[in-house]
């Protein structure tokens, strides 16, 4: 704690803050145009200059650390005068179109020309043409960019691409777009604080000020970023019809993927169909089980529980049964039911190992946070999976490529070098002594030397986090592996972070006791069955954007979401109902979410009362960690398998995330396989040619595509266009051998 | 001002003139002699009079509007049903799509659509006011930057519906009327020392 003065009041700021951070969190006033609470200082605009007593000039106070005593003043005629100035410089030539500009009515220019009362320009320079420029998803013009930067530093320090850069030139510098490595995320422009970036599907669409902000949770994947949908009719002359027409967020602190932020146009209109809800009614008498996918409310997940319960039917979804009975032997050595880890944690962290995920394309979130610990901790991070991946290669200090199917070969050789050094009772160390190092690192092709290199890495590291993904959870020795990690949790000082695969896989898992498998008939809820209701279904319902509810997170929260627009249908709640169940609404079995899985009886309504946008914390509560009880019986490491010829492995592009935003116009992402060059030569193929193969029964015409940034010979097959039945596939492991044919070759 | 003489709800104790209103009849026959009395009485004469008068003086005098064939003019300030109007040079239209009106619109009844055109401008799709809510205060019109939307002087506005409303093509100038357009003097309009208050940017060319 250091005390200062703060225009004549004495207040404390924390070691190491900023002037600007203690006046804040102090309740005092100090304007900015460059500042971003979540990137380093920028420095560019230089209003937020104050005095400081016994100090010439002024000083930056967005970069300069309070230093004990020191008295501040943040306001006076000649900081005025100043701020005055430098708000006269961003207007010289600002084209005068506040009226058509998309962010008129939310402008930092805007609002600030008109707090220090520039009405009259002193100052001139001769203007130049400045064309607009187009960005893929996202709009640049020049002409209204002043130059803050903010977009530069977002992308370099949140998102980890670095496509922008600064051009200098005088007054004609302009920000330039360096392009390939944009993943159309679109955080240059939430950060904008003018309308020089604008996504091309809001342009000149309505303003600002007539949208209404829903709070809501991202549907999309498993990290939950919060966000608002902004809402209005739908048109001029449409009654009560309401839109999604942008997606924004609490940019400050929080960030969202190209997914979240743009694939918003998935939502439906619905109407009571009361003979199709007969149907579904009747369906469900007679049905034995009910298969459904991840992207449902726990809610949701608590009245397919209660139905179980209550009819016995059997629960199926195979990707959240994989990770309940991941999380259930993890939980066996690791003696408590959650890992411990959080994305906050992540982006603390100076060491990362990251292992069994595509994790860009799986989980965006994830990347941002390891970008930011790599950026600012200068974190080492080593990548284990058998692909590489390009797209991190920024990020990644050591790259371990592994052999498809050597999971826990190479899990236990990673567990090993993790806890070396550390203290472990004899039977887990005789476990390790036991182990064939050479055996196991031959078959998996993981050498000794990478993994001594990893270990010299983690010397002197003091906030180590051990990342996981879904390759784990679906491979045959799932279980195994599990209790290897979990093995880590206990007696390691790292902190495990499992990315769940689905959007509530994590919650789904939680809620409901779910079956292997089951026969008879299956009726499908977002899902295929012998009827399906939801999402593609003969009885539609509304999509997880339409509906209240709460979801669980990867950092085990619970956070309640709203309905951005109505959905006058149909609900699951309402045939659960008509079974026999009794609840008005959906939200009616917050209260009742499993408390032994750590959720707390509170009511949706008061969660929401919890909801603080704007602010750096997060919204809803943290699931409680319970104890699991300890059984140590670690199993011998099966025989690793091969998987020889041409291997697929399924992940959808970071542009997709499933089925859900497979509906969205304002995404789009290549549906191509996509190999290398060596896969290419393996599998008789080439580029452009259209190919033909099976994946448990599931058929896949595509056209094959080279990319050059891949090695080896594993291909990428994108599941989204598959629908319903492609999430699916997400139960199984995501490598799979394929004979591929070719449907037809090149220029035919 | 004091508002107590408002605020006074005791009337017992105000000047109050009670009109002392004639018995009504009570028997058939009187009512039959009071329906005699006024039917015939002098004023059916002199109202006659006047009439056959100026039948016989002839059209030339008669200071009749022939409503709804003729109207008479309307102040400039008059706020009627909107119009659009264009840029007389180009014929372009003037709104630009800000919204400003429909924000401003106390009764909220100003819808508009705007899109990114292929010109790269905001071109609006569609506007429209529901006059069945519009209470014709001026705002839109006194707001507006362009003055693209202003009040006409249209003041027929029965319909056999309450939700009605008047879309884009309605009030905009149709192309070929476009000479006609006379510039707005009226609500909201700029004033006329307004050139002089313009303040001058300089300019480095
Ligand atoms: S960027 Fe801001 S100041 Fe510039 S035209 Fe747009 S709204 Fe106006
Ligand atoms: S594009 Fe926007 S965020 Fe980037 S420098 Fe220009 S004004 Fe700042
Ligand atoms: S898709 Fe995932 S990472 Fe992207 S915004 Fe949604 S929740 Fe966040
Ligand atoms: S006159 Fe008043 S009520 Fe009518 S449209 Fe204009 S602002 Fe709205
Ligand atoms: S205020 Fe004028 S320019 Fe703006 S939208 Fe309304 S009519 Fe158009």
């Amino acid at each position: 704690m250091v005390k200062f003065y703060l225009d004549g009041k004495e207040v404390t700021a924390n070691k190491g803050e900023t002037i600007l951070q203690a006046a804040r969190r102090n309740g005092s006033y100090i304007p900015t145009m460059c500042y971003l609470s979540k990137v380093k200082p920028i420095e560019s605009c230089r209003i937020c200059v104050v005095e400081v007593e016994g100090t010439e000039g002024f000083v930056l106070s967005c970069s300069t650390p309070v230093v004990e005593g020191i008295k501040v003043h943040t306001n006076s005629q000649k900081l005025f005068q100043h701020r005055s100035d430098i708000m006269k410089m961003y207007n010289v030539n600002h084209p005068l179109e506040c009226g058509v500009c998309d962010k008129s009515g939310e402008c930092d220019l805007q609002n600030k020309t008109l707090e220090f009362g520039v009405d009259s320009q002193e100052f001139s320079a001769k203007d130049m043409h400045r064309p607009v420029e187009d960005w893929g998803f996202i709009k640049y013009d020049p002409a209204l960019c002043i130059m803050c930067e903010k977009c530069v530093s977002t992308c370099n320090e949140i998102v980890g691409e670095g496509s922008l850069q600064v051009k200098l030139g005088g007054y004609g510098s302009q920000i330039e777009f360096t392009g390939d490595d944009c993943g159309n995320c679109g955080e240059c422009m939430a950060v904008c604080p003018v309308g020089a970036l604008v996504s091309e599907n809001f342009k000149y669409e309505t303003n600002a000020w007539e949208l209404q902000k829903v709070p809501a949770v991202c549907a999309h994947c498993s990290s939950g970023c919060e966000l608002f949908y902004e809402t209005k009719h739908a048109g001029a002359f449409t009654a009560n019809e309401e839109k999604i027409y942008r997606v924004s967020n609490d940019f400050e602190y929080k960030s969202l993927c190209g997914v979240g932020r743009f694939g918003y146009d998935v939502t439906q209109r619905g109407g009571k169909d009361e003979k199709e809800f007969d149907a579904a009614l009747s369906m469900l008498r007679k049905a034995d089980a009910i298969r459904f996918n991840s992207r449902i409310s726990n809610e949701e997940a608590k009245i397919l529980q209660t139905l179980k319960e209550r009819f016995g039917y059997k629960l199926l979804n195979g990707e959240a049964y994989a990770m309940q009975r991941f999380l259930k032997a993890f939980g066996s050595t690791s003696g408590e039911r959650y890992y411990n880890g959080t994305l906050e944690d992540v982006k603390n962290s100076d060491f990362i190992a990251v292992i069994g995920t595509k994790v860009a394309d799986d989980n965006p979130m994830v990347k941002f946070h390891m970008n930011m610990a790599s950026k600012n901790r200068k974190a080492r991070i080593s990548y284990l999976h058998p692909i590489e991946d390009a797209s991190i290669q920024n990020l990644v200090t050591q790259n371990i490529r592994y052999e498809v199917g050597t999971e826990e070969g190479v899990v236990a050789l990673l567990v090993a070098s993790l806890l070396k050094g550390n203290d472990l009772p004899s039977s887990v160390k005789d476990y390790f002594e036991e182990l064939d190092i050479g055996n196991l690192s031959a078959e998996s092709n993981v050498g000794e030397e990478e993994l001594e290199r990893l270990e010299r890495a983690l010397v002197r590291k003091n906030a180590k986090t051990l990342i996981v993904g879904s390759d784990l959870y679906t491979h045959g020795r799932a279980e195994n592996m599990a209790k290897l990690l979990g093995l880590v949790q206990k007696y390691g000082d790292f902190k495990i972070v499992m990315i769940p695969s689905g959007t509530n896989t994590l919650g789904v898992a939680n809620i409901c006791e779910l079956d292997a498998s089951a026969e008879g008939t299956v009726v499908g809820y977002n899902a295929p069955g012998d009827y399906v209701i939801g999402m593609d279904g003969q009885l539609s319902t509304p999509p997880l954007p339409q509906q209240e509810g709460t979801l669980t997170t990867i950092d085990k929260r619970v956070v309640p979401t709203n309905a951005a627009i109505p959905f006058e249908g149909y609900t699951l709640n309402d045939l659960a109902n008509a079974l026999g169940l009794d609840a008005a609404h959906t939200i009616d079995y917050t209260v009742q979410l499993p408390k032994k899985a750590g959720y707390k009886a509170v009511e949706f309504d008061r969660l929401l009362e919890e909801y603080r946008p704007y602010s750096p914390e997060q919204n809803g509560y943290l699931l409680q960690n319970g104890a699991e009880s300890v059984a140590m019986d670690l199993e011998e490491i099966a025989e690793l398998p091969e998987y020889n010829g041409t291997v697929v492995y399924n992940c959808d592009p970071a542009g997709q995330m499933g089925a859900l935003s497979a509906k969205s116009k304002n995404l789009c992402a290549d549906d191509a396989l996509l190999g290398s060059q060596q896969f290419a030569v393996a599998a008789k193929i080439k580029d452009g040619d259209t190919v033909r193969f099976e994946i448990n029964g599931e058929k896949f015409v595509k056209v094959f595509k080279i990319d050059t940034s891949l090695k080896g010979v594993v291909a990428m097959n994108p599941l989204f266009s598959k629908g319903l039945s492609g999430d699916m596939l997400c139960s199984d492991y995501r490598f799979h051998k394929v004979n591929i044919n070719v449907e037809s070759g090149h220029n035919e | 001002m004091s508002l107590e003489q408002f605020k006074d709800r005791n009337v017992g104790t105000q000047e109050y003139r009670h009109i002392q209103a004639s018995t009504s009849p009570k028997t058939p026959m009187e009512k039959f002699t009071q329906v005699v009395k006024r039917t015939f009485s002098k004023e059916l004469f002199v109202g006659l009079k006047v009439v056959f008068t100026q039948m016989a003086k002839g059209p030339k005098t008669w200071h009749t509007v022939k409503y709804p064939q003729e109207k008479l003019p309307i102040g400039p300030r008059y706020r009627a049903i909107h119009k659009l109007l264009k840029l007389l040079e180009s014929g372009n239209e003037r709104c630009i799509g800000c919204g400003l009106c429909e924000k401003i619109c106390i009764a909220d009844c100003i819808r508009m659509d705007t899109r990114y055109d292929e010109n790269q401008r905001k071109e609006v799709t569609e506007y429209s006011i529901n006059l069945g809510r519009c209470i014709f205060c001026g705002y839109c019109a006194e707001v507006c930057p362009e003055l693209a939307i202003v009040h006409g002087p249209r003041f027929e506005n029965a319909s056999e519906q309450r939700a009605h409303f008047v879309i884009k093509d309605d009030m905009l100038t149709p192309v070929d009327a476009l000479k006609h357009q006379k510039e707005f003097p009226g609500f909201g309009a700029l004033s006329d020392d307004a050139d002089k208050k313009v303040k001058k940017t300089p300019l480095a060319y």
